[in-house]
């Protein structure tokens, strides 16, 4: 049987779903032997090919997550979301309850220990989106794992329902979003 | 009330009429998800969890406000009902910001349970993302706006249980939240920072300082015991964890003393005085050393079996079981010189009984239950809401549920004089004028016919004129009248008095009252609140000195040795600290370093209430125990071990 294509993205998100899924122990290597990755933070490819399953980590949050997410999902047949910052928006969404314009002032000019600090321009920064979002909110999303991170054991339900050609939703006992 | 049977999911269900199809449900251990459902409270049927499907019904309808009836065929699941259900939660989601992996609730949050229950693992909708604030101004409690679902049962807490009403819903619509008084930060509203409302909060929006992140509840051991720091008593569960307090609950706070005050929640948590760890010695240089046990107490047998006088001295905050080792100490001694700290309000209240009827004794006092049902409450030089807030919670609910009238009297405003009926200030050192002059109004007005012959109680007011009374007090007559017909008007009145009144030493002021008590009711309803935790076991005891306080004695030097049971109470008394100047050799046994043993020949340790097992008794002649929650820092006797050790080592 040919190896389901795979591939990851890292977004907005602090790269512990990515460290969850290296943590379902001895499982991954019955991961290795059905699926490729094409694409992952793992493994550092920055290029698209078309593949089976599309994995995003992360909300979104700048232009350059909107232009891979978007990407990520024209050039996959399943896109799964993990962790809590691509189902809900997570951790980085707590700006969401400031306007962009504070939020930056306060990152570059208004920290304690910025001396003479500057709001960036330049145009290889990617801007900020006016919000963070969740992925749902950009893209179709196929099917979810929450948690911060996800526990192992949902990262490996996930993959697991997948691999067998069902669309998983993460049962109660082990899904958390803390 | 007649029974109904319904059928609940194809299975036949009974019900009582009045009942709600939530209770039914209940009853019959039918799962139904809530949420705004907290046991005890009104149900409003604001998250519409509950929601369920009932044959012949338009809509589904809240279980939790629909009433049952005879013959009703309901469902509680549907694939449709469960569609629903995920639906609501997805809108609490994205109503606010509710991000379980930065909430201190996380783990223990009915919200997310639910969640978890429904497998809602995305929203589908468009986040709002609200501003809310965060409102940490309250010294125990924060408020945290962005996890609130509006529930509202931090509200009817406040208002059913509490009875303070502090919070409310403010604005309208989307604006809608939850605000103290006229929203003002929680610290600076009228909330007594009971805690009842983040007890009741099913998320994260309403959290204790002192608890958070200390610990899930899952991760935690938890014990029943009772609060022993007043004479309320009320039932407590603490979750404990690594040896620590990380949160005092309430088993159930819709039972009678199982609400929580202040004192009773955060007090053992806010806990940071220096304690006594070790038996101290006072060395050659005059200073207090450490010494052991046995080092200590054959001082002491050395010291008191060389001295003819010793006298003993307990604060009423000691276990039942401690005091009772102390009167046996004393009474191995031969010294008749025992006495508690609340000694003087202990012989006001008892003579003033034995001066009412000389064979009722302290059970003659009414129970605090008593306060709830109530239909006129005459609160007289107290101020329960500081000093026994379960108390002024028990009498702002009979207020504002009974619609029970109450009267104060009292020079100062308090939180029960904007409730009043009627305020009367009497000027300093007129109470007892005033308490006169009210029980004449009360004959004035007249007493039913029914209430049968009073002129045994009547003699202390007979000669007061309510018209210059008035006059001298510089009260409005009207006041006192109107106060006088609500009174003889009333069938079920209660009469509360404390510190105001007791101060005067004034037996025959407490008889007054109980006169006036008498006047309206066959039973004089009568409630003195008494200064600690377990006054009442140690006034029992026989500790109060009938014949005058010992403290005096002491200061005369009529006693050579002091044994002073502090145990752990902290209050620091002038009095106390100039009444050992006078003796020679002091023993003080307490859980922390104070004035008291700074001046202490031997100091002793002593568990706190927290760290041991003990019984007390309630102001209101309840027995209750406590059970260690916690361990103590060091190896310390319980403190009627200690005191037996002490008399085992006197020769005598």
């Amino acid at each position: 049987m040919a190896k389901v294509k795979v591939a990851t993205v890292w977004l907005e998100a602090c790269s512990g779903c990515h460290m969850s899924f290296l943590d379902i122990d001895e499982f991954i290597i019955d991961v290795s032997k059905l699926v490729e990755f094409r694409r992952s933070p793992i493994t550092d490819i920055k290029t698209f090919t078309p593949v089976d399953v599309g994995i995003v980590e992360g909300s979104v949050g700048n232009e350059e997550e909107k232009e891979i997410i978007e990407e990520l999902r024209h050039n996959c047949k399943i896109l799964m979301a993990w962790g809590d910052c691509a189902c809900f928006g997570g951790v980085c969404a707590m700006r969401n309850t400031f306007n962009k314009e504070d939020v930056l002032r306060r990152a570059y000019i208004e920290t304690p220990s910025t001396y003479n600090g500057k709001i960036p321009v330049s145009p290889g920064v990617p801007a900020l989106l006016d919000k963070v979002y969740p992925a749902n909110q950009i893209v179709k999303v196929d099917c979810y794992v929450p948690g911060c991170p996800p526990e192992p054991e949902a990262i490996k339900y996930g993959l697991t329902e997948l691999l067998a050609g069902r669309i998983p939703v993460v049962p109660s006992n082990i899904m958390r979003f803390d | 009330m007649s029974e109904i049977t319904l059928n609940i999911n194809g299975k036949q269900c009974k019900g009582k009429q009045g009942d709600s199809v939530l209770d039914v449900c209940v009853a019959n251990s039918i799962d139904l998800p809530t949420l705004c459902h907290y046991k005890g409270l009104t149900d409003v049927g604001a998250c519409r969890m509950c929601l369920v499907e009932i044959e012949k019904e338009r809509n589904f309808v809240p279980a939790c406000t629909h009433p049952a009836s005879d013959g009703q065929v309901v469902k509680t699941s549907s694939e449709k009902l469960e569609k629903y259900r995920r639906l609501i939660l997805e809108l609490m989601f994205t109503e606010r910001n509710h991000l379980c992996a930065y909430c201190v609730d996380s783990g223990d949050c009915e919200l997310q349970s639910l969640a978890y229950k429904y497998q809602m693992d995305n929203a589908r909708y468009q986040y709002a993302w609200p501003t809310q604030v965060t409102d940490s101004s309250n010294p125990f409690i924060v408020m945290d706006h962005n996890r609130c679902i509006l529930c509202g049962r931090c509200i009817r807490t406040c208002d059913e249980i509490t009875g303070a009403h502090a919070l409310d819903f403010g604005k309208r619509g989307w604006k809608t939240n939850v605000c103290a008084d006229i929203n003002q930060p929680l610290g600076e509203s009228s909330c007594i920072s009971c805690g009842g409302c983040f007890q009741a909060c099913p998320t994260g929006a309403i959290f204790s300082k002192a608890s958070a992140y200390r610990g899930k509840p899952v991760e935690c051991t938890t014990v029943e015991s009772t609060c022993a720091i007043c004479g309320v008593g009320c039932d407590i569960k603490a979750l404990v964890k690594n040896n620590r307090l990380v949160r005092i609950d309430s088993p159930d706070m819709t039972k009678p003393r199982g609400l929580l005050c202040e004192m009773g929640r955060f007090e053992p948590l806010y806990d940071s005085a220096e304690r006594v760890t070790t038996p101290l010695n006072r060395n050659s240089k005059g200073q207090l050393a450490s010494c052991s046990y046995e080092e200590a107490f054959e001082i002491i047998a050395k010291k008191f079996g060389a001295s003819d006088s010793v006298a003993g001295l307990a604060s009423g905050k000691a276990s039942s079981e401690a005091l009772k080792a102390l009167a046996d100490l004393m009474d191995k001694l031969g010294s008749k010189l025992v006495d508690t700290l609340d000694g003087d309000d202990c012989r006001t209240v008892s003579q003033g009984i034995a001066r009412f009827d000389s064979k009722a004794g302290l059970d003659m006092e009414a129970k605090l239950e008593d306060i709830l049902t109530a239909d006129c409450i005459v609160v007289i030089g107290a101020h329960p809401t500081k000093s026994h807030p379960v108390i002024g919670s028990y009498i702002m609910r009979a207020a504002s549920k009974n619609k029970a009238q109450l009267i104060v009297l009292d020079p100062l405003r308090n939180p029960f004089t904007f409730r009043a009926s009627v305020w009367l200030k009497p000027p300093e050192g007129k109470k007892e004028l005033t308490v006169k002059a009210l029980g004449k109004a009360i004959l004035d007005h007249g007493l039913p016919k029914a209430a049968g012959d009073k002129s045994k109680f009547s003699a202390d007011f007979k000669e007061v004129d309510v018209k210059k009374a008035g006059k001298d007090l510089g009260i409005d007559v009207h006041d006192i009248t109107r106060a006088g017909q609500l009174l003889a008007e009333s069938k079920n009145s209660i009469i509360i008095y404390g510190s105001g009144i007791l101060e005067y030493k004034d037996a025959d002021l407490v008889a007054t009252i109980l006169n006036l008590a008498a006047l309206t009711s066959e039973k004089p309803s009568v409630i003195s609140l008494k200064r600690y935790g377990n006054s009442r076991g140690a006034w029992q005891l026989g500790l109060g000195n009938p014949r005058g306080p010992v403290a005096s004695d002491l200061a005369k030097g009529k006693a050579k040795g002091l044994y002073l049971l502090l145990a752990d109470d902290l209050t620091e008394s002038q009095a106390l600290t100039d009444s050992i100047k006078g003796v020679e050799f002091t023993v003080v046994q307490a859980s922390y370093l104070s004035p008291a043993t700074a001046k202490a020949d031997i100091v002793l340790p002593s568990l706190l209430w927290t760290e041991s097992k003990g019984s007390y008794t309630t102001l209101d002649g309840i027995n209750k125990k406590t059970s260690p929650l916690v361990k103590a820092p060091a190896d310390i006797k319980t403190d009627a071990d200690t005191l037996k050790e002490v008399a085992r080592h006197l020769k005598k």
